[in-house]
């Protein structure tokens, strides 16, 4: 009969199986790991590392500053270039071209009339509404408002007449808002390119009456006086209630 | 342990090689198979090193280990569909006193051993436990969960199964 001691040192006389080689490496290599691997350090890191942040943080916020004042300067450009050109404010290169060699004995002239426009009656024919242009497609070669000479007769009076045709209003002062002669008066105010003093009436037309004078009161000075006297009368037909101021009456009158 | 949850890596080294062989053959008779065995072996040592810095000395740390491999036998017998605890009566001896199994190379094994397999699996860990754990029947009681009696009986019966076993031989 075995007691409990004998069993125990018969179980103790078994195998004694061992756990492979292989697993006991892994498994301290594992116990070294756990221990290699610890936590993140919550000490404030010292030396080099402490600027770290900051100067991440830095360079961050000048990057961050510099792209919006980068954007905020470019948009306003943008706004410009893509604002909608204004309907007549540039007409377009190609006809004007095409008119110019239709016409290349009066090709200098627009230049020269261009020069002598005031800036206000560029204004007004820029503002003015291209009636015929809204209703054909097709773009009318519009050359800068050829006002009638002043030398002849016939182009005051055409000049007159387009006006009542176009129900162009007479240019007064403060006219600015009003619209200035449709481009079909342009076209047919080309006609007239020819005189010399073509750009004196158009000028006057689109001029105040006080600019208009004092244009009168200039060719008088050059010694102009013929033309002087035809753009007095055109100005008195134009105006005719128009009270001259007494010092400007000398200067514009026949001496 | 203490030491080494503290990051001495040298106290798991001393307690590895205090506990490896008798943890191995704990897990490698309770299941009988070595190639489960290892895999549960190194598993109960991964909790091992992964609980390092929650274990409290509450007990033994043999009593604490071995709470573990037996849970993780209780694990594999679920997977297996089998109760370590319902095979406290009748057990797998059918299994055990396959003849094939006997020739796969456990000739090494004794008698004692033919008949520590076929106990049932509750008296065959209680016994293992009180062999290779070197526990008390209260520690036994511990790990497995089980009642100081239940334990008491259970080592009981599994000495007197040998004991037969060796002796009709």
């Amino acid at each position: 009969m075995t007691d409990d001691g004998d069993i125990s040192r018969r179980y103790r006389e078994l195998a004694r199986e061992e756990p492979p080689r292989h697993l006991d490496d892994a498994i301290r290599a594992a116990a070294r790991r756990a221990v290699g691997t610890r936590p993140a350090p919550l000490v404030v890191p010292t030396g080099r590392q402490r600027w770290y942040f900051p100067l991440a943080a830095a360079a961050v916020i000048v990057l961050a500053v510099a792209v919006t004042l980068h954007v905020e300067r470019e948009q306003p450009g943008e706004e410009i270039a893509s604002a909608p050109p204004a309907p007549a404010a540039s007409p377009p290169l190609e006809p004007r071209a095409e008119a110019q060699a239709q016409k290349p004995q009066s090709a200098p002239q627009p230049e020269r009339r261009r020069k002598t426009e005031s800036a206000e009656s560029r204004e007004l024919r820029d503002a003015a509404p291209p009636a015929e242009l809204q209703k054909a497609p097709e773009p009318v070669p519009t050359l800068p408002p050829a006002p009638p000479p002043v030398g002849t007769q016939d182009a005051i009076s055409s000049a007159q007449q387009l006006a009542k045709v176009e129900g162009a209003p007479p240019p007064v002062a403060g006219a600015a808002a009003r619209p200035a002669p449709a481009p079909k008066a342009s076209a047919q105010l080309r006609r007239f390119e020819g005189a010399r003093s073509a750009p004196s009436l158009s000028a006057s037309a689109l001029q105040s009456p006080e600019q208009w004078l004092q244009g009168l009161a200039d060719l008088r000075k050059q010694g102009r006086h013929d033309e002087a006297d035809r753009s007095l009368a055109e100005f008195r037909k134009r105006y005719p209630g128009y009270r001259i101021p007494e010092a400007m009456l000398e200067k514009v009158e026949k001496r | 342990m203490l030491a080494y949850g503290g990051g001495d890596a040298g106290a798991f080294e001393t307690l590895y090689g205090r506990h490896r062989g008798r943890l191995f053959r704990f897990i490698l008779r309770a299941v009988k198979d070595r190639g489960v065995a290892e895999e549960l072996f190194q598993e109960a040592w991964v909790r091992v090193i992964e609980s390092r810095s929650r274990y409290a000395p509450k007990a033994r740390f043999s009593t604490w280990l071995y709470t573990i491999a037996h849970n993780l036998l209780v694990d594999h017998w679920r997977k297996k569909g089998l109760s370590l605890v319902s095979l406290d009566g009748e057990d797998a001896a059918s299994e055990s006193a396959n003849p094939a199994r006997q020739a796969e190379g456990r000739e090494a094994l004794a008698r004692l051993l033919h008949a520590l397999e076929a106990l049932p699996a509750a008296q065959r860990e209680a016994f293992l436990l009180h062999e290779e754990g070197g526990l008390s029947v209260a520690e036994i009681a511990a790990v497995t969960g089980a009642g100081e009696e239940a334990a008491k009986s259970r080592l009981r019966y599994a000495m007197a199964k040998l004991k037969a076993a060796v002796d009709d031989n």
